[in-house]
């Protein structure tokens, strides 16, 4: 009686049946016809599990159980119809588990069989990871997949609540085919045998606070747990000064679960775990924020050598040393990178970058970034019209006659592509101020000279200058120092 | 052993303990406010219990009055060598984590250390005035430190500066011990010969 056949690939179907006599019997004959066309198949197994082809429509099978001399004492007949037949998927198996611990994240990859059934079927796996001594399950997904007719490893990750030093995960998988052409009952796989990945709790030397020295954003929920050594015992964990209630994960290892983590300070939280021997262990953990898209990004060049981008940072990250936030210019025409020195602390931004040669145009990607987020801004720029000149230097006055002077002026720069437009300013005692543009072709690393007339003789005259490009006028250079000549009488 | 010392070396010993001592009660108080500062800043708090830090030479000792002058200085020099280097790391890993973020704690880090050095070479002089030159350096100082957390190296520091303030008053007192004059000689005892 209760003869059941499932099939795991649609051709051959493995039946079982019970024998209901509490006799004790030998062999049995087990005889079989395919769609009700001969041959019959006959043959003799010890045990109630025969391995047949699964029919097309349906089959007839003649089953004699004899006792221990031989003798035949009873037979009965089934039709197995191929609607009665169950169809199982072959139980599937997790080829690896691997962790990441700096992200607690598990990597679970496993084949889906897929070349023992035709092309397209759907498959449905169902995972379920399960964690602590008592294997509580933590979470169950059900993953899709196409089958392919050829085996694919299919890979899917997990990310931890909590460390996955802490104690140790579990998964296991199953799976379920949509076969529509099969006209029989369809059923989930049996669970693939537990993986396991070994806590730190598992480890007979293992012990610390996790995670290690980790960051994370303002506002996270973060877990923390402390594991121990086997002949110790934790007598409390705090956040920063405060104690949090513990929740035991293992014999070795309780966690704390800090929620809406505020902004840490410089040197970061401490995660004490506080030992009955009186040791102390413990992990810091850095709260911040992901940096601000960079505000009004500009660029400017002061001498046709360098380039000087500034902008501002928005809201400071909270993270210093060597999880500060980090910038770096990236030019997309040359494919030229330059990573950035920045003072955390003082708020203005600025970053060089060489000027090319022949290139006039930069695309200017500023990149940040800091172990919380990235973030990034661009600029197009034609540095022509970006000129900022450095303050005119050595400004010197040297007398023609009682109403001629030159003025002479220095500046560092090589500005022999443009023309610089400069503003003088004159003013002398009797507050009379008058300002003089000239402009003149830019040169390299030059002196400028210009001649000023219709002065007034015997008078104290103070001369200041200062530049710009006269082309595309973008910013004036500060004014030179002041340079005072009284001119002789007439 | 050389003879009983000259006035001279004796007065320049007396002078060289002297201001020795008054160099290491400097330090102490200021390694006393580094404490409370790096406590503040690392978030630890008084309560926390450091185990002995790996490299550094306990300052309690054992039957400190037999010691002989010349073991108190190479005692007090190995020490202050290994605070130097430790101090060193310490500050290498403040810049390392915090960067411009806590640059008065470094600079108050840096003032020690400096503090340090001063006194280490003033013990290095006392032993030359007793013609006994210094120890060399080579595979002197902590072994090379294993990879610490970010936690273990804040209560490593902790345990440095403790057992630097510890050692400061340890020698002040050999350094008294050292000035003090020999028994009718009118002199200080040749280092050797110190009770």
């Amino acid at each position: 009686k209760n003869l059941k056949c499932t099939t795991h690939n649609l051709h051959k179907m493995i039946c079982t049946w019970d024998v209901s006599s509490r006799r004790r019997h030998g062999q049995t004959d087990f005889c079989y016809t395919t769609n009700d066309l001969p041959p019959l198949v006959c043959f003799k197994t010890k045990e109630k599990r025969v391995e047949i082809p699964v029919p097309e429509s349906s089959s007839t099978v003649t089953i004699t159980t004899n006792s221990i001399s031989g003798t035949a004492f009873a037979t009965k007949e089934f039709e197995i119809h191929k609607k009665d037949v169950l169809f199982v998927p072959v139980t599937p198996r997790i080829l690896s588990l691997t962790p990441d611990f700096s992200t607690s994240t598990i990597n679970l990859k496993w084949s889906d069989n897929g070349s023992v059934f035709p092309y397209g079927l759907d498959a449905f796996w169902q995972i379920q990871i399960l964690r602590k001594e008592t294997m509580e399950k933590v979470t169950e997904v059900t993953y899709y997949s196409k089958l392919t007719h050829e085996d694919v490893v299919l890979s899917w990750n997990w990310t931890s609540d909590m460390p996955l030093e802490c104690t140790s995960h579990y998964a296991k998988i199953r799976c379920y085919i949509n076969i529509t052409q099969f006209a029989g009952l369809k059923d989930w796989s049996n669970w693939s045998p537990v993986e396991v990945l070994p806590g730190k709790d598992a480890d007979p030397s293992g012990s610390g606070v996790f995670p290690l020295d980790t960051v994370v954003a303002v506002g996270s929920d973060v877990t923390f747990c402390c594991v121990h050594e086997e002949d110790e015992n934790i007598i409390n964990m705090s956040y920063g000064s405060k104690p949090y209630p513990m929740i035991q994960l293992s014999s070795r290892s309780y966690a704390i679960r800090v929620l809406n983590a505020n902004a840490s300070d410089a040197s970061g939280t401490n995660v004490v775990c506080r030992l009955k021997n009186g040791m102390m262990d413990g992990t810091v953990l850095f709260v911040g924020y992901a940096p601000d898209i960079p505000q009004n990004l500009s660029c400017e060049t002061p001498n046709f050598l360098t380039i000087k981008c500034t902008w501002k940072p928005g809201r400071p990250s909270g993270l210093y040393g060597k999880r500060r936030t980090k910038y770096s210019l990236f030019e997309r025409m040359s494919g030229k990178n330059v990573s950035c020195e920045v003072n955390e602390m003082n708020r203005e931004r600025v970053c060089g970058f060489p000027v090319l040669a022949d290139q006039k145009t930069y695309d200017f990607i500023l990149g940040v970034s800091n172990p919380i987020g990235q973030a990034e801004s661009s600029l197009l720029v034609d540095i022509t019209q970006r000129v900022h000149p450095k303050t005119p230097e050595k400004l010197t006055v040297s007398e023609s006659n009682s109403t001629s002077i030159h003025l002479r002026w220095f500046i560092n720069g090589s500005f022999a592509e443009i023309r610089l437009l400069c503003q003088i300013e004159i003013s002398n005692g009797h507050s009379e101020q008058k300002l003089y543009n000239v402009s003149m072709p830019g040169g390299k690393f030059s002196t400028y000279t210009v001649q000023l007339n219709a002065l007034h003789p015997y008078t104290k005259y103070q001369f200041k200058v200062r530049c710009s490009a006269a082309d595309h006028f973008w910013r004036w250079s500060d004014w030179s120092r002041v340079e005072e000549h009284t001119t002789s009488e007439a | 052993m050389a003879g009983a010392d000259s006035p001279s070396a004796a007065l320049r010993r007396r002078d060289l303990c002297a201001r020795g001592i008054r160099l290491v009660g400097k330090m102490r108080s200021d390694v006393i406010d580094l404490l409370d500062t790096y406590m503040e800043r690392q978030g630890l708090d008084a309560s926390a219990n450091v185990a002995a830090v790996e490299g550094v030479p306990p300052a309690a000792v054992e039957r400190w009055d037999e010691q002989t002058g010349t073991q108190r200085l190479l005692e007090n020099l190995a020490a202050y060598r290994a605070f130097r280097a430790l101090l060193a790391q310490m500050l290498e890993e403040q810049r390392e984590q915090l960067g411009e973020a806590d640059t008065a704690l470094g600079r108050a880090l840096a003032a020690v250390l400096l503090q340090v050095s001063a006194f280490a070479y003033h013990l290095e002089e006392l032993l030359r005035l007793e013609s006994r030159s210094p120890p060399s350096e080579e595979g002197d100082g902590p072994p090379p430190q294993p990879r610490l957390s970010l936690f273990e190296q804040k209560l490593r520091g902790l345990g440095v500066l403790r057992e630097l303030a510890q050692w400061a008053l340890r020698s002040a007192r050999d350094l008294r011990q050292l000035a003090k004059p020999g028994p009718g000689t009118g002199s200080a005892p040749s280092l050797a010969e110190s009770p």
